[in-house]
């Protein structure tokens, strides 16, 4: 690696992007202009803000009580809105067989009434109705009328007889209806609300004065609310706390991804690229170079604009309550993790960018980063997430969650999960530039050429064109179709209570959904089923070292499976849920070896032909060897549903890839599949009555929490060294390269000169 | 100075299946010689330069430049080469000199000797004039200078034009040919691709023809001239494409029977 070099193409690609017009204006004119633009433009804009009127039909308006009015001459009384010209903003229609309480009538509003009012609020003709239940007026008088009876007959001795005293305001009660399919129609009916909560407060006082009571003995206790920050100067610190971590996160994205796009689409377009190629910097120093450049761009970017907000803040949201500023102690976390923060989306986009062909297909880019980004970004900032040990290992959403504690001036406590935080980022941002790296290494993404569209065609190749093992795309094609057939399935399947029931949907479930389309697509987009699915006799020794594999890896994946439970652990609907589902009844009651042929044989057989088998193979076309594992055992991870399951799933499916690999053979990866599961439904059927009937079993073992059996640290500890011997073992047999995998090796060998 | 031996590149195409760009040529190139490749568009001439410029890397076949494998050395190869083709622009927001300096860095010449190398440059190829104007505004025989000044800048002892004239107005091409010719005269080693059968006979020592990924004749013009028994370049080029391409229908219409 050399440094100049890395320093010579920072320097030129700082100086291009400074030229660049477009740039300069999205990076350092747009923030410094927006935002001060965007705060007169609210004021101009709120000048022409008016709030409209809107239709109310009123039905029963003849059933309302005559004190305390609720209408007067034809509107809303005005004293029962915060300002006398609010009345205007309800109209009233009242219902054609109600005539106005000024002219009385015999019409009765019945429910054909209040059916009618729901058609017409639902056709848009009004956009809220008021139904006032026939007879309530003449309850509320009754009722006034008892307490006042009431009252006089206790000034006149304790003996007298309890009045029948139930509100009026029991059911039947006055009505609003409503639709929230228009905005216009919930703004229409908080409106009524307001009123018809002042009105029943003038009823309720009505009702006092009739019983003789003072208004304060119903008085509401009020609450004083003091907010302490306004004492330290970090009022309104929790609103900044999740405003800030996001426009920082997204601007420093922004950022990062034009200046990306100019300098790797955009040099392919304007045909530059080729000119650095056949220069001496190697691919790496391109990159680091590439790199350095975006994310200074990425960081000038999220610095400005965030500076433009606190300024803007400062003078404008500063002015409202509950805005106040945040302390200078929170702009320091935002500069230390911008950091980070830029290197991860700046590698990000340089990858993306430069597997585009042209600026304007970089451009299509933005939109799928956004949708991947946003939701991590704006969940923890919105939601009620709190900043824990789990939470701090979601790349963006921990960084996020970070700020906020900081911000909001728990520093101590955000400084205790800085590492991992750093660690998962600074992780994620090193993938990032080794994916980048990698398209600027691949031939196929540098000089990529416009196809034209044809799925026919397309199909044809796939057909035609067979090789004996699938392809990547192939193999991406499958996991998709499994993982969306599994999803709707499980959508669709009926709820069992019983063993046969379920036994039922896991044959359909892992036969049609998950083996029957990777058997298919090995006859069909492939020359050799026996390659693609490893179908292969492996020598009996690793068969052996399968089972024993999968029975001393048992205490180590539930050791993990209870780490995975405490660090994310499983919601109370999601658990609700799972009870409901009596899975761990069923195998508890059922025949244990109609259990196992369901739970431990089917799954075995039937994911391990898909992902070990079709889609391993499709990914060992890249030419690599442990990148097909990880990315079979992500699918492999999702098939499980629920998080917590994926990520055990997904750590096991990477052993069982390895065996597959290593052994050449299909068959070890199965007999561990089966073993594996066959032990945890074991466990689960224990009991901690098993310890309590064999005693010695509890220097190994004790009854969980959760009912199933959790191993003592000293097994799990002897366990995972037993584990990795025997893994070891299996790195150690002789295992066949694919034809892609050697000349893979052959390229990262020329490599090993350019670094 | 430049060996090649059964050089073969493939390509995967979702229309044509496997596409053979280069079915395993064979060429030598001494220094003092300028090697012309001509072929019709198509041929294989961009693919076989930029594996000889280490941009692509060979399906199959050996490749030395200057004792270096473009396969396993790549990064000693682009230090003793200087590669232009129609694929290298220059920067749209740099200048010439800018970018020419950046070049002379990259290639690692100290600070003095690069000032002194591009000024000797910039005489020869008659570019002070405008040196300190930006890519954009250039006209693009500026921008081949720039582009051939970039390529030399760091003195390589290996040149290689890859359709180094396309685009260029009658001047500009013949200012190129001339800078061309001057660095035989260096003892260079130049490999220079073209469909002009002019530019050819004008420039080159000796050429081979490429059609199809396949190399159809090779030697100097005299040699071609006295095996084809045909004296116009350009009437022997494309008897050898008419030929190659009857036989080569002929054994695609076995091959479909």
């Amino acid at each position: 690696m050399s440094w100049s070099n890395v320093r010579l193409i920072l320097a030129r690609e700082i100086r291009d992007q400074l030229r660049d017009r477009r740039t300069m204006f999205m990076i350092v004119v747009l923030p410094i202009l927006l935002y001060p633009l965007l705060g007169m433009a609210f004021f101009q804009i709120a000048q022409f803000m008016r709030e409209t009127a809107t239709q109310v039909l009123v039905i029963g308006a003849k059933s309302l009580p005559k004190e305390p009015p609720l209408v007067e001459n034809g509107r809303f009384a005005e004293r029962l809105f915060s300002a006398p010209e609010k009345a205007l903003l309800l109209e009233l229609t009242f219902a054609p067989d109600e005539p106005r309480p000024d002219r009385p009538s015999d019409a009765t509003g019945g429910v054909e009434s209040r059916r009618e009012a729901e058609a017409q609020v639902q056709a848009g003709e009004y956009e809220a109705a008021l139904y006032i239940p026939p007879d309530f007026g003449d309850r509320v008088e009754t009722f006034r009328e008892a307490l006042k009876q009431r009252a006089q007959r206790s000034a006149q001795g304790p003996s007298t007889p309890d009045l029948d005293l139930r509100s009026p305001l029991e059911v039947p009660k006055p009505e609003i209806i409503y639709t929230t399919a228009t905005e216009k129609s919930e703004l229409t009916s908080a409106r009524l609300g307001d009123v018809l909560r002042r009105w029943t407060e003038e009823v309720r006082k009505a009702n006092l004065a009739a019983a003789e009571v003072p208004q304060r003995a119903a008085e509401r206790l009020e609450v004083v609310t003091t907010d302490v920050a306004q004492q330290t100067g970090a009022a309104g610190a929790a609103r900044w706390s999740k405003v800030l971590p996001v426009l920082l996160l997204l601007w420093a994205m922004t950022g990062a991804f034009y200046p990306a796009v100019d300098l790797c689409a955009g040099e392919k377009e304007r045909g530059t690229l080729e000119t650095l190629l056949s220069s001496p910097a190697r691919r790496s120093e391109i990159v680091l170079g590439k790199l350095a450049t975006i994310m200074l761009f990425s960081i000038l970017t999220a610095v400005l604009n965030v500076a433009s907000i606190l300024i803007m803040g400062r003078v404008v949201l500063g002015q409202l309550p509950g805005f106040g500023m945040i302390p200078a102690g929170g702009v320091l976390w935002l500069a230390v993790a911008l950091l980070p923060a830029s290197a991860l989306f700046s590698a990000l986009c340089l990858a993306l960018a430069a597997f585009a062909r042209s600026t304007k297909e970089g451009q299509y880019y933005l939109m799928p980063l956004l949708l991947v980004t946003l939701p991590l970004a704006v969940l923890p900032a919105t939601s009620g997430m709190e900043l824990n040990l789990g939470n701090s290992l979601i790349p963006v959403t921990g960084l996020v969650l970070l700020l906020r504690t900081a911000l909001e001036g728990s520093a101590w406590e955000a400084l205790e999960y800085l590492v991992p935080v750093t660690l998962v980022t600074l992780g994620g941002c090193l993938l990032a530039i080794r994916w980048a790296i990698d398209q600027f290494n691949s031939e196929s993404v540098l000089f990529r050429e416009g196809e034209r569209l044809d799925l026919g065609l397309w199909m044809r190749h796939l057909v035609q064109d067979r090789k004996p093992t699938p392809t990547v795309a192939g193999a991406v094609f499958c996991g998709t179709v499994i993982l969306m057939a599994h999803f709707f399935t499980g959508l669709a399947m009926p709820k069992w209570n019983d063993f046969g029931g379920f036994a039922r949907g896991m044959l359909v479930g892992q036969v049609a959904v998950i083996a029957t389309p990777a058997l298919l697509m090995t006859i069909m987009l492939t020359t050799s089923p026996r390659k693609t699915l490893l179908l292969r006799w492996p020598a009996w020794p690793t068969l052996l070292a399968a089972v024993l594999l999968a029975v001393v890896a048992h205490p180590v994946v539930d050791a993990i499976r209870r780490m995975v439970l405490s660090l994310y652990p499983v919601n109370p609907q999601m658990e609700k849920w799972l009870e409901e589902l009596g899975l761990q009844r069923i195998v508890a009651e059922s025949p244990l070896w109609q259990v196992l042929l369901v739970f431990a044989a089917l799954p075995a057989v039937c994911e391990e032909l898909a992902f070990r088998g079709f889609i391993l193979s499709g990914f060992r076309q890249s030419g690599h060897k442990w990148r097909p594992i990880v990315y079979s055992a992500f699918f492999f991870g999702f098939i499980h549903g629920i998080l917590q399951q994926s990520l055990v799933a997904c750590l096991v499916g990477v052993a069982i890839g390895f065996l597959a690999v290593q052994s050449g053979s299909i068959l070890p990866a199965m007999v561990f599949h089966a073993v594996h599961n066959g032990l945890t439904v074991v466990s689960t059927r224990a009991s901690g009555q098993i310890v309590e009937d064999w005693p010695p079993l509890g220097w190994f073992v004790r009854a969980g929490t959760d009912g199933a059996l959790e191993f003592a640290w000293p097994v799990v500890a002897l366990a995972t060294c037993l584990m990795l011997a025997i893994l070891f073992w299996f790195q150690r047999l002789p295992y066949g390269r694919t034809p892609d995998q050697r000349r893979q090796e052959r390229i990262a060998k020329g490599l090993q000169w350019n670094g | 100075m430049i060996h090649v031996r059964g050089l073969t590149k493939h390509y995967a195409d979702l229309r044509r299946g496997t596409l053979i760009a280069l079915g395993g040529i064979d060429f030598d190139v001494s220094p003092g010689q300028i090697f012309g490749l001509l072929g019709p568009n198509g041929a294989g001439k961009t693919t076989a330069l930029r594996i000889l410029s280490t941009v692509l890397r060979p399906t199959a076949g050996s490749v030395t430049v200057n004792g270096f494998d473009v396969a396993t050395q790549p990064e000693e190869v682009r230090r003793r080469i200087g590669f232009m083709s129609a694929n290298t622009a220059v920067y749209d927001r740099m200048t010439a000199r800018e970018m020419v300096e950046y070049f002379g860095r990259l290639h690692g010449i100290p600070e003095e000797r690069l000032a002194q190398r591009m000024a000797n440059l910039f005489d020869r190829l008659q570019m002070n004039e405008f040196c300190d104007v930006l890519g954009a505004k250039m006209s693009s025989g500026m921008q081949q200078k720039v582009s051939v000044a970039r390529a030399i800048v760091h003195d390589p002892p290996v040149l290689i034009f890859d359709e180094a004239t396309a685009g260029l107005d009658v001047l500009a091409a013949r200012a190129l040919l001339r800078t061309v010719a001057e660095l035989r005269e260096h003892d260079k080693c130049v490999v220079f691709s073209t469909h002009i059968m002019r530019e050819a006979e004008k420039l080159c020592d000796r050429v081979a023809i490429l059609h199809r990924g396949h190399i159809l004749a090779q030697g100097t013009l005299e040699e071609l001239r006295d095996r084809h028994h045909e004296r116009d370049l350009e009437e022997l080029f494309f008897q050898l494409i008419s030929h190659h391409d009857e036989a080569h229908a002929v054994v695609q219409g076995g091959s479909e029977k």
